[in-house]
């Protein structure tokens, strides 16, 4: 099920109604605007969190995001259910605190070596422990932030909206992403 | 003439119109043989060349939760994208200057607490009452001895460490002043000293309740506790306690004790007050629980006074009482909350006020008369009710239907929880279905802060839904807390000190801190089973050491009735109370001073480095909230110890990540080859966040391998490292060949198939008849290797500069 304009969309409410700042706030975006993002980037990556050990269909998207050639950095135990469906991930065992770290860092290569990334999806995270690394990333670097959440992110540069009413249209959003790569 | 003579000793043979002033004496057969290090009582830059060395290869993390700051009247500022506020501070720096202020918060929290409790038991006891911490401590105070320099002999001695230690956190105060520090690293140094300064106050503090109490010293086999809400026995008055100083709570058993009506009452406590009313008592006092439970025991109804000291008590104590007409008395000057002061009132003008329901609460800073009052109130209330406690968070089941049929998913609730707890969901699936079991499950995560029904416009009480919920599992909760034993002994040290540096025990797990639990409690027991089980130490303390104390397994047994209480492999070690965590801290310490004779006296970078290259101890706090947490960590970190924290601890904002990929930052000096040498990146981390149970401890086993590791020791650390993430994880971890010297590294079980995967897909040369590795570590292993990173140890040593 797509999300068509008629849809009605709901609106970006934060994950936490006091996690406020004064810069700018996560762009809401429908997924084919995460589509054009990421065929414009030069070197994406996915990076995935501990709640894919509780919610099967968010291992299932994350195994179409690989299919389609997004590399994924496997973190909060994800690689185990990943692994398992043939996923092969850049890296297993740093936590997102860490990666985050390095990602902050321009003269880092990757994990693969071809550089740091541009474009950092990120999907399955608690969302308290995200907020702060999308933070991070806000204030210290300039690569550009997706979250794929169900709770609105304020601090990644794009967000889904606030999806916790609907969990379907988050699995469909998460699907128009994959099907249109 | 006059002169002073202050320490040493004295031959006066014949004088004359002098007078003498005579500063301290001490007897000649007591002189502290050690010699004075180079850094006794460090000022606040003494140590920084140290902290610097540490955070050039941990590097400050900063994850703002503002991005503003409004600290002075030039604010607000807007220090976004890093910017600078009027004052000239960019984000970074003013997010360190944040962390100080954390950090000095949570130290001057256990100094004020240890100052009063010091100051009061010398005057109960007097200056000379000895420190004693039973035979087999010798080595009493290391952190002390280490820091401050001193080897406190009495009561009166700790003044001089405490004194110390005053000093010190008006010095770092001071500097968080605006217009003081411009780097965030200055900041972060001036962090770790005054959490090293919390290390001493805990320790004066630990040690004054300890000697003067008659707590257990340094006993491994101290008696289980009782724990949770079922082992109230509702039919006496119940006396709860709730806060961190025992000071004001002891009186009540002593009290009783001496009226001989023991029997005649519960009195069970709340938090760190809790964990020490059980060391006083022998056991006979009782947990009701962590600090989370303050909102569930008040609601339930079952308190009949309740005793509030200080720290991480809730700020509505005294409202959440009156609601329910429990009567309280606030006892600590931190925290009066508003009381009429009753310290000058006989004891019947109080106990009347309280028991008529007068007064919601008095404030009584006496210990004494605490002890005095709190029985005759909680008498007087029980005969009120005689026992029969209507009040079960609802008076009955239409009550608790009507609220939950009030809800219309509006999710305000969820979008103010620390946990996002999906309330919204618990309440419509039981509106649909009739089935609480949803909402009974959120018991188990909520910390019962009360947010939730402060944003529900349908004014639901979400709390009492969730705790009525899951009711009979909550009421009758019955659990074991082995009593918090105190120090370590210097026998115990004696006998893992070598098989710990070399790493035959793969580790130190140091599970300690507050109850922000990003998962059902019991995920801390599964986390630490996994070590018990793999005979690596275990050591509790605070608010984790009480939630252990009620996880049951199927046979309704908690992990301190499967353990044995020794600071020894497969053991779980219960120190105590928040400021027992010294004793974990002192018990790395020892280890350097008792296993390889390094001295102690004012000499902490010494024993820091020590402890960075050598101790596979590492500190795990899978809630951290509290200010105190903050320093208590920071303080682990500046002695060498990594700490792994849950994912709210992402919140402290700061943390120290090293990069593997940075290879000119990981080395030392080897002293005995006289020589650089680059070294694996271990520990690659001082502070790190995780966000599950099965990431936690991967992390932990990872963060246990030491650059000394004997190939043995290696090889054991690497096999559970392997070993769990390949159970936790789906795959060998992706940095494990960093950590192999030579083929004796290798996990036995593993070998061919490691030396294969070193050769196809590391490019490491292996010659295979020998099964030998050629080429391809990052240096080779030596058993006489001897790291540091200190250039004054290595010539301390090595008898010559530093190479190049
Ligand atoms: S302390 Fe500095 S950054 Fe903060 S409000 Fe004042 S001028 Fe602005
Ligand atoms: S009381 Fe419990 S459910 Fe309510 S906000 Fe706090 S943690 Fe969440
Ligand atoms: S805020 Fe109140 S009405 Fe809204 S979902 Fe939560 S409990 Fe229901």
């Amino acid at each position: 099920m797509a999300v068509k304009k008629e849809d009605k969309f709901p609106v970006a409410r934060r994950y936490q109604i006091a996690d406020v700042q004064v810069s700018r706030e996560a762009t809401a975006v429908k997924p084919q605007v995460v589509v054009n993002l990421i065929k414009k980037a030069k070197h994406p990556v996915l990076i995935t969190g501990g709640q894919l050990l509780k919610d099967e269909k968010l291992v299932e998207i994350a195994v179409k995001f690989y299919e389609k050639g997004i590399p994924i950095i496997a973190t909060g135990g994800s690689s185990k259910p990943l692994i398992e469906k043939g996923v092969k991930p850049q890296s297993v065992v740093f936590t997102l605190h860490q990666v985050t770290q390095f990602l902050l860092d321009e003269e880092w290569k990757g994990f693969d070596g071809k550089g740091n990334y541009d474009l950092v999806l990120f999907m399955g995270f608690l969302p308290y422990y995200l907020s702060r690394m999308l933070s991070a990333l806000k204030h210290f670097s300039k690569i550009t932030t997706v979250a794929l959440e169900e709770f609105y992110q304020p601090h990644a540069k794009f967000s889904f909206t606030n999806l916790t009413a609907n969990k379907d249209m988050y699995y469909s959003m998460l699907e128009e992403i994959v099907n249109n790569l | 003439m006059a002169f002073e003579l202050r320490e040493g000793i004295f031959a006066i043979d014949e004088m004359r119109n002098v007078s003498i002033k005579i500063g301290k004496v001490i007897e000649e057969a007591e002189e502290w043989a050690e010699e004075m290090g180079p850094t006794p009582k460090p000022g606040i830059i003494e140590l920084r060349k140290w902290d610097m060395k540490l955070l050039e290869r941990y590097e400050p993390f900063y994850a703002p939760v503002q991005d503003f700051c409004n600290l002075c009247t030039m604010g607000p500022c807007d220090l976004s994208q890093n910017k600078k506020g009027a004052c000239g501070i960019d984000l970074k720096t003013a997010k360190a200057r944040l962390v100080t202020i954390a950090c000095c918060i949570g130290a001057a929290s256990h100094g004020g607490h240890a100052r009063h409790l010091l100051d009061h038991l010398i005057e109960e006891l007097g200056e000379d009452y000895p420190i004693d911490l039973g035979g087999n401590v010798n080595v009493e105070a290391p952190i002390i001895r280490t820091v401050v320099g001193i080897r406190p002999r009495t009561l009166g001695d700790l003044r001089e460490a405490m004194e110390w230690a005053e000093r010190e956190l008006m010095r770092v105060l001071h500097a968080t002043h605006i217009g003081n520090e411009e780097s965030y690293l200055d900041y972060e140094s001036k962090a770790m000293h005054i959490s090293m300064v919390d290390h001493v106050v805990m320790e004066i503090a630990d040690i004054a309740q300890i000697v003067a109490y008659n707590m257990p010293k340094a006993e491994p086999n101290v008696p289980l506790t009782d724990t949770g809400f079922g082992i109230v026995d509702k039919n006496k008055p119940v006396i709860v306690v709730v806060g961190h100083n025992v000071l004001y709570s002891k009186p009540i058993l002593d009290y009783l004790e001496e009226m001989g009506r023991l029997d005649d009452f519960e009195i069970a406590g709340l938090c760190c007050t809790a964990h020490d009313m059980t060391r006083v008592s022998g056991g006979r006092a009782k947990i009701f629980g962590p600090i989370s439970y303050q909102l569930r025991v008040i609601r339930s109804g079952i308190p009949d006074v309740m005793i509030s000291d200080e720290q991480c008590i809730r700020a509505d104590l005294l409202q959440a009482c009156k609601a329910m007409g429990i009567p309280l008395i606030a006892t600590s000057d931190a925290a009066a909350r508003g009381l009429p002061d009753a310290s000058d009132w006989p004891v019947e003008k109080i106990v009347n006020a309280l028991v008529s329901g007068e007064l919601p609460g008095v404030f009584l800073p006496v210990p004494e008369k605490v002890g005095q009052v709190a029985p005759l109130v909680a008498e007087a209330i029980f005969k009120k009710h005689g026992g029969n406690r209507k009040y079960r968070f609802f008076a009955n089941d239409e009550e608790l239907w009507n609220e939950i049929n009030k809800c219309t998913q509006c999710m305000s609730c969820v979008f103010t929880c620390p946990h996002n707890l999906r309330i919204d969901q618990g309440m419509a699936h039981a509106q649909k279905t009739k089935d609480l079991s949803k909402l009974a499950k959120l018991e188990e995560q909520c910390i019962a802060c009360g947010k939730c029904e402060q944003a529900c416009p349908k004014n639901i009480k979400i709390i009492n839904v969730i705790m009525a919920s899951n009711f009979d599992r909550l009421y009758n909760k019955k659990g074991k807390m082995r009593v918090g034993r105190g120090p370590i002994q210097d026998t115990e040290i004696r006998n893992v000190g070598q098989p710990i540096v070399m790493g035959q025990i793969p580790g130190v797990i140091a599970a300690v801190g507050c109850v922000n639990y990003p998962d059902e409690a019991k995920s801390l027991r599964e986390i630490l089973e996994e070590f018990v089980k793999r005979r690596y130490i275990v050591v509790t303390s605070g608010c984790h050491a009480m939630t252990l104390g009620m996880i049951t397994d199927e046979e309704g047994q908690t992990l301190y009735e499967k353990t044995p209480g020794d600071f020894d492999a497969g053991g779980l070690a219960n120190v105590g109370s928040c400021v027992a965590n010294s004793h974990i801290a002192g018990a790395a310490i020892k280890i350097a001073n008792i296993f390889a004779m390094r001295p102690l006296r004012g000499n902490y970078a010494e024993i820091a480095d020590y402890v960075l290259n050598r101790v596979g101890a590492v500190g795990f706090s899978w809630g951290p909230y509290s200010h105190k947490a903050a320093a208590i960590a920071t303080g682990f970190n500046r002695l060498g110890v990594p700490v792994v924290v849950g994912p709210h601890g992402a919140k402290y904002r700061r943390a120290y990540l090293g990069k593997y990929f940075k290879k000119e930052k990981w080395w030392v000096y080897d002293i005995k080859t006289r020589s650089k040498v680059p070294i694996e990146p271990a520990p690659d981390a001082l502070l790190v966040a995780v966000e599950t149970k099965e990431e936690a401890i991967v992390q932990l086993a990872r963060l246990c391998i030491r650059p000394n590791d004997t190939s043995l020791g290696r090889q054991i650390k690497l096999t559970h490292y392997l070993e769990l993430s390949q159970k936790y994880l789906g795959k060998l971890p992706d940095d494990w060949h960093l950590f192999v010297r030579s083929e004796a590294d290798l996990p036995l079980k593993m070998k061919d198939e490691l030396l294969h995967i070193l050769e196809s897909e590391y490019g490491w040369k292996i010659d295979w008849d020998k099964k030998k590795i050629l080429e391809g570590p990052i240096r080779k292993y030596d058993a006489g290797f001897n790291p540091t990173i200190v250039e004054e140890v290595y010539e301390k040593y090595a008898g010559e500069k530093p190479p190049q």
